[in-house]
């Protein structure tokens, strides 16, 4: 209730702000799925889903964008969404201002969305791409896709082709689901750092992006990781390891301190009723426990008419839990052990999979999306496992 | 044999479609194809070649001139330019064209304002306003 009435407040301010004052454009998004997803043993390897049931919650979600254009190109803009997931508890995912400086850049600042991968600033609105949902492999739904700062968007004019660029710093604090704890962990990212630019011909588009930032572990590194290791470490200890070696490992396995780094690249081209999808995604935490991701994938698809089209496509998530380089300095075998332990528990879930989607335009705003995905997880309570949803996806 | 090519003539030019007239302000001097066009209704541009601001307006959804422009300028259907603005209206970085009723609103608007560029039915394009391309 209290969340309801945070939320209630700027919105009815906003409402009633005098129509003298400034013109209150009002757009929205929803997505209405019926998905169910089955593992052979169980588990789900999404956080979001309930494995085994039919659900009009684990895919749904409603928004409501407020944007007023205050004059001398100075913008606010408000977005509210409720998820199925977190039973449509509404919550201000956005809320920033951005000035035009001219026809080129224009800088916002306030909450927004982090460009994390190519498509992660509208990844949640279901009817601006083709998929049922964006491929899991690289569009994890990470939290931190909305973060504080200020970022600068630019559009430039080579030759034939357009040249979009964005420039952003900003913090985040907040909680992502670890499948190695089964549980939502809280961590922050201090001091980000991102570019990224995007090639666009007629009919395709050619991108790559990156972000750099400075990790504080929270706990990640108190449950996942230190906690994780505390056995180890006493049986280190108990076989004569100094607290100096001790330290030493502590500093190589944590995240805090460390550089998060996420890097995408790839193509789309939509032309000629052709459809090809093309995104790989490289992240992780530098000289720490955590795993190196290396994350893609590929679609294609086929326009049967305005209004119809379908795309197959296939996925792939894998993670370098072997590489122990971090422990360099790690000299004791107990630690040293106890280390590259960790790194494959935090490293253990990958996965692949083949999906088809059907998307079908029965009215200008609003499309029909059916799709039927099979996957395979190395986690064991997982196993082989099949998402299929069918749902509208519009825009309003 | 005379009557037989007027009946002719006149079958033709009714089952011609009509095209469609991209069309600016009389004292807009700038020079625009069709890539600079695509790109103002894309909003990707926002000024003339020439100079001034570049200001769209678009026909209302389902209008006939409006989908020929989208197959012929802008080389995409009804639904991928929804989908292409969804994009950019969700996460701030554009707002679509404003929208009119009919061809006459369009004219109106652009025969008294510079800033505008608009597109109509060729058959109804009048002397208040200039036609830059037609498709």
């Amino acid at each position: 209730m209290k969340k309801l009435v945070k939320v209630a407040v700027p919105l009815i301010a906003i409402s009633c702000t005098p129509a003298s004052f400034a013109e209150i454009r009002l757009n929205g998004f929803a997505s209405i799925h019926m998905s169910s997803l089955n593992s052979d043993n169980g588990g789900t390897p999404f956080s979001q889903y309930n494995e085994g049931t039919f659900s009009f919650k684990d895919e749904s979600l409603f928004a409501l964008q407020a944007s007023s254009d205050l004059g001398d190109g100075l913008t606010a803009t408000v977005q509210f969404v409720g998820e199925g997931k977190d039973d449509f508890a509404i919550d201000a995912r956005w809320a920033y201002l951005s000035y035009t400086l001219s026809d080129t850049h224009t800088l916002s600042a306030g909450r927004f969305a982090n460009p994390i991968f190519y498509q992660s600033e509208y990844e949640k609105v279901g009817f601006a791409h083709n998929y049922a949902r964006l491929p899991k492999a690289v569009y994890a739904g990470f939290d931190f896709s909305t973060i504080e700062g200020v970022a600068l968007d630019s559009n430039f004019y080579v030759g034939d082709y357009t040249l979009t660029t964005k420039l952003l710093y900003g913090n985040w604090d907040g909680s992502v689901f670890l499948s190695a704890t089964g549980q939502d962990e809280f961590f922050g990212l201090k001091n980000l750092l991102s570019a990224r630019a995007t090639l666009a011909g007629d009919g395709w588009n050619l991108f790559a992006g990156s972000f750099i930032a400075e990790m504080e572990g929270g706990t990640i590194d108190q449950n996942a990781i230190i906690g994780a290791a505390a056995p180890g470490i006493a049986a280190a200890q108990a076989l004569g390891a100094t607290q100096a070696q001790v330290d030493n490992f502590i500093d190589s396995v944590k995240w805090d301190g460390k550089d998060g780094i996420y890097s995408y690249l790839g193509f789309n081209v939509d032309r000629n009723r052709f459809i090809v999808d093309f995104e790989f995604a490289s992240y992780g935490v530098k000289d720490s426990s955590d795993g190196w991701n290396d994350t893609w994938f590929f679609g294609v698809g086929y326009r049967l008419s305005d209004t119809l089209a379908v795309i197959v496509h296939t996925e792939e998530n894998k993670q370098d839990g072997a590489d122990t380089d971090f422990l360099d300095g790690v000299s004791n075998p107990v630690l040293f052990a106890t280390g590259a332990a960790i790194k494959e528990a935090l490293s253990f879930s990958e996965y692949e999979g083949t999906g088809v989607t059907m998307r079908y335009d029965f009215h200008p705003s609003a499309t029909l999306k059916a799709d039927y995905f099979m996957g395979e997880s190395t986690r064991t309570d997982i196993g082989d496992y099949s998402i299929f949803s069918v749902g509208v996806d519009l825009v309003f | 044999m005379k009557k037989l090519l007027i009946s002719l003539a006149l079958l033709l030019s009714s089952t011609a479609q009509a095209g469609v007239a991209v069309i600016v302000h009389p004292s807009n001097a700038s020079s625009l194809g069709q890539a600079e066009i695509s790109r103002i209704f894309l909003g990707k541009m926002k000024s003339y070649p020439g100079g001034g601001p570049a200001v769209p307006i678009n026909l209302a959804e389902g209008s006939g001139p409006r989908g020929e422009f989208e197959k012929a300028v802008l080389k995409k259907s009804a639904s991928q330019i929804k989908a292409y603005w969804s994009k950019l209206v969700f996460t701030g970085k554009g707002t679509p064209p404003k929208e009119v009723a009919n061809d006459a609103e369009v004219i109106n608007l652009i025969k008294s304002n510079p800033n505008l560029i608009g597109y109509v039915s060729d058959t109804a394009v009048t002397g208040d306003v200039k036609v830059v391309a037609t498709f």
